[in-house]
């Protein structure tokens, strides 16, 4: 698997298809949707589609693929390579989120939760395929939520195509359990490979599993909390874990759209009132636009 | 660690001459002092150059939720400091009017004396200070002693041309002086030639009475025959606040008073023209002050 | 002025050593859309810079996990930008004689400035450690643009000039 767009940029997102097998483009397919690394707080979150010919399902059942995490790592890394061998008619493709996107989205003025961008992510990775002209008639995708509403959306969102959303898909349907290989293969790769954005000389890798239970990972937080810029981007920010660390161990950082009980509450407002009393001269309103004022200190 | 300040220094023919020989045998005398700010009587910096005699005055910028970053360091709060060179006689005409309470002809050393800020002393080292003071006082000689005394007659000449000046530089700034709310993406240059002459003057009287006394503020007003600004408020007390002279971000909800005001004069069916001004003023950029006391979400790396 | 004593506070002048605007060196200064708590050394080029990208829309980076974009904004010409750091008088003294030792020179110009009367024992100096010309401007989310309120200040020197500027005889 070659991430080497996302080494030279992994701050966004970064998209990675297999090529399509022809088959794929005439008989109908079936399609499955799984994600990797939708729990750590460091590092990328993967998802990955894989689709094959329903007529060959079989064949791709005979691969032995199983729910990733009923695998080693080696044995995936060997899976995924028998798969690529048989691109003849498996196909796929993935999505890396990089914990800098995921920062970003959950944090924004206008938040964007995980299920959202993961809902999305989903949905743009099908569009993918059927925009490479693959002819998908069954879209099998494995859930971690509810999987009722989202199945609706999905159906609502491809209403020619049959979709299955069920928990443990991943270990139901041979496309998903493909897709979940291509997608912790990816993170796994990504993970290893990561190329800090930071100019970082002292960088401990041994941060563990990546997820926020882990002691090594919280270990690895509380090393690499830096006081005025927290975390290096491979943390997710977002993450209540990483915030509590912040929280005690960095300076504060107040924006404009931090919440009033964090800016000095009330008190503010009142003596914005005084600050009105008719002994005091008001700037002229050029001053007050521009923010500008007589210096009275230096 | 020290504090660190940014400062942006009008370099004009002043700083080169530092900055092309520093090895001359150049005196420094560049200080900062604490001197009354003519307008408010409060205290604020000034900065003086002893050498090539200038004096500078000290603005600052600030706004909420800044911080800098100066090479690796950071600093809190996003100031940015302003020196920029001063009519010193501004800062003269707030002692002479004081001395003028005393009705006499007296030497200027007598006039620019100062309890709490002493070193205005040093305006009086500024040497182009004597041919200026003829703009706003009357001067007797004596035994080749001068004696000054204010004289507001003169003093309101000399502001007309100041917000003579100061009018055009608004304009060749393409400065928004309407009361409209207007972003400056927007603001093309149509849209400056159709700002009313008295809107300018009404912006460079409110400029200049940064720098006066409010009591000479109102007599400028009256000399340049600026109609009376409305009164916004039913209280006397606050008919310091002028139409043209609010800032455009407002804080308090004026559209509150605005239309209250504008209710009560329909029934006199009488508006003056500022008031049918007032009528214009796009309020959709105005701030409620509800949008401060707003709920937000709770955000805080 | 940090005193607490207002009557020193007033009374006290704040030399600016003329000498340490010749020789400041170029900064790198961001103006970030937030209020970090303190004052201090911080690893800028170590966290912050490496991670600008330029994107088609203009300056991107992220900083604890929000993004800023941002632009370029220059001084105004005319003016110079100057970091300045107030500190005890010794010290900036030391660091001048210091400088002019390095380049040969006597220093003759501090010798006059310590014996000259505008200068006294309760007096503290500021000195330029740095220079810019310009600065990046950050906005959370969404680039400043044309009605950040900085660029609105940087208009003031020109305006300045026209109100202080000497009126024309009659």
């Amino acid at each position: 698997m070659d991430l080497s767009e996302l080494e030279e940029d992994n701050t966004g997102r970064c998209r990675l298809s297999s090529p399509v097998p022809a088959v794929c483009l005439k008989e109908p397919c079936a399609l499955g949707v799984d994600e990797a690394g939708r729990g750590p707080v460091l590092g990328p979150m993967v998802y990955a589609i894989c689709y094959c010919p329903l007529s060959r399902l079989a064949e791709l059942k005979a691969l032995k693929v199983a729910d990733s995490k009923t695998l080693s790592e080696s044995e995936r890394d060997r899976l995924f390579a028998k798969m690529e061998k048989d691109r003849d008619f498996v196909g796929w493709a993935l999505d890396v989120l990089s914990p800098n996107l995921i920062s970003t989205s959950m944090l924004g003025r206008v938040k964007y939760n995980l299920n959202s961008l993961s809902h999305d992510t989903a949905v743009g990775l099908v569009q993918h395929a059927l925009d490479q002209g693959v002819n998908v008639t069954q879209v099998f995708v494995d859930t971690v939520g509810l999987p009722e509403k989202y199945q609706d959306r999905l159906q609502q969102r491809f209403p020619g195509i049959e979709v299955t959303v069920k928990a443990k898909a991943d270990a139901l349907y041979p496309v998903v359990s493909a897709a979940s290989i291509c997608a912790k293969v990816a993170r796994d790769k990504a993970v290893k490979d990561w190329q800090f954005v930071e100019k970082l000389p002292d960088l401990d890798a041994n941060y563990g599993s990546g997820y926020p239970n882990d002691p090594k990972t919280k270990a690895w937080l509380k090393k690499h909390v830096e006081p005025v810029f927290g975390f290096p981007q491979f943390v997710r920010f977002s993450w209540r874990t990483a915030q509590s660390i912040l929280e005690k161990e960095a300076e504060g950082v107040i924006w404009e759209d931090s919440s009033a009980e964090d800016q000095e509450g009330l008190g503010r407002i009142t003596s914005y009132f005084l600050s009105e009393s008719p002994r005091r001269h008001t700037p002229h309103r050029y001053f007050q636009e521009r923010g500008l004022e007589s210096a009275s200190t230096l | 660690m020290s504090i660190k300040r940014l400062l942006i220094l009008q370099i004009h023919h002043l700083f080169s001459e530092y900055l092309k020989d520093a090895s001359k045998k150049m005196k420094s005398g560049l200080l900062f002092v604490t001197l009354a700010n003519p307008c408010s009587g409060e205290g604020a910096i000034y900065l003086f150059d002893m050498c090539l005699q200038q004096l500078f005055e000290i603005k600052v910028f600030k706004e909420k939720y800044h911080s800098w970053f100066i090479n690796q360091s950071v600093q809190s709060e996003g100031h940015l400091h302003f020196a920029t060179p001063m009519d010193p006689l501004f800062l003269v005409l707030h002692y002479l009017i004081k001395a003028d309470k005393e009705g006499k002809f007296q030497p200027l050393e007598q006039v620019v004396v100062d309890d709490i800020f002493p070193d205005c002393i040093l305006l009086l080292k500024l040497p182009e200070l004597e041919k200026l003071l003829r703009h706003v006082t009357e001067d007797k000689e004596i035994n080749s002693k001068k004696f000054y005394k204010y004289s507001k007659e003169k003093t309101l000449r000399w502001l007309e041309k100041k917000v003579n000046q100061t009018t055009a530089a608004l304009k060749s700034n393409k400065i928004n002086v309407s009361a409209r709310v207007q972003s400056a993406a927007y603001f093309s240059a149509d849209q400056v030639s159709s700002d009313k002459e008295e809107d300018y003057i009404r912006y460079a009287h409110g400029l200049i009475s940064d720098y006066i006394p409010k009591e000479l503020s109102d007599d400028l007003a009256k000399h340049l025959k600026l109609p009376e600004p409305p009164a916004l408020l039913p209280n006397p007390a606050s008919k310091k606040i002028k139409l043209s002279d609010e800032p455009v971000e407002a804080k308090e909800d004026y559209t509150k008073f605005n239309t209250k005001d504008l209710k009560t004069e329909k029934k006199n069916s009488k508006m003056t023209a500022a008031q049918k001004a007032l009528a214009k003023v796009d309020k959709s950029g105005m701030k409620s002050i509800a949008s401060f006391f707003g709920v937000k979400n709770k955000k805080k790396i | 002025m940090e005193s607490s004593d207002e009557e020193t506070t007033e009374k006290q002048r704040i030399h600016l050593r003329s000498a340490t605007l010749c020789d400041a060196a170029p900064a790198i200064v961001h103006l970030l859309p937030c209020e970090v708590l303190v004052n201090g050394p911080a690893p800028v080029e170590r966290f912050f810079t490496p991670a600008i990208r330029q994107r088609p829309s203009g300056l991107e980076v992220s900083f604890r996990g929000r993004i800023l974009r941002g632009e370029e904004v220059a001084v105004p010409p005319g003016v110079a930008g100057y970091v300045m750091v107030m500190n005890e008088k010794a010290e900036v003294l030391a660091e001048l004689e210091r400088r002019h030792k390095r380049r040969g020179l006597e220093h003759e110009e501090e010798a006059q400035a310590r014996s000259e009367p505008l200068e006294r024992d309760f007096d503290r100096c500021i000195g330029a450690t740095a220079s810019f010309d310009h600065f990046h401007l950050w906005g959370l989310e969404t680039i400043p643009g044309p009605d950040a309120k900085v660029r609105g200040a940087l208009t003031w020197p020109n305006l300045a000039a026209a109100i202080h500027a000497q009126v024309p005889e009659d």
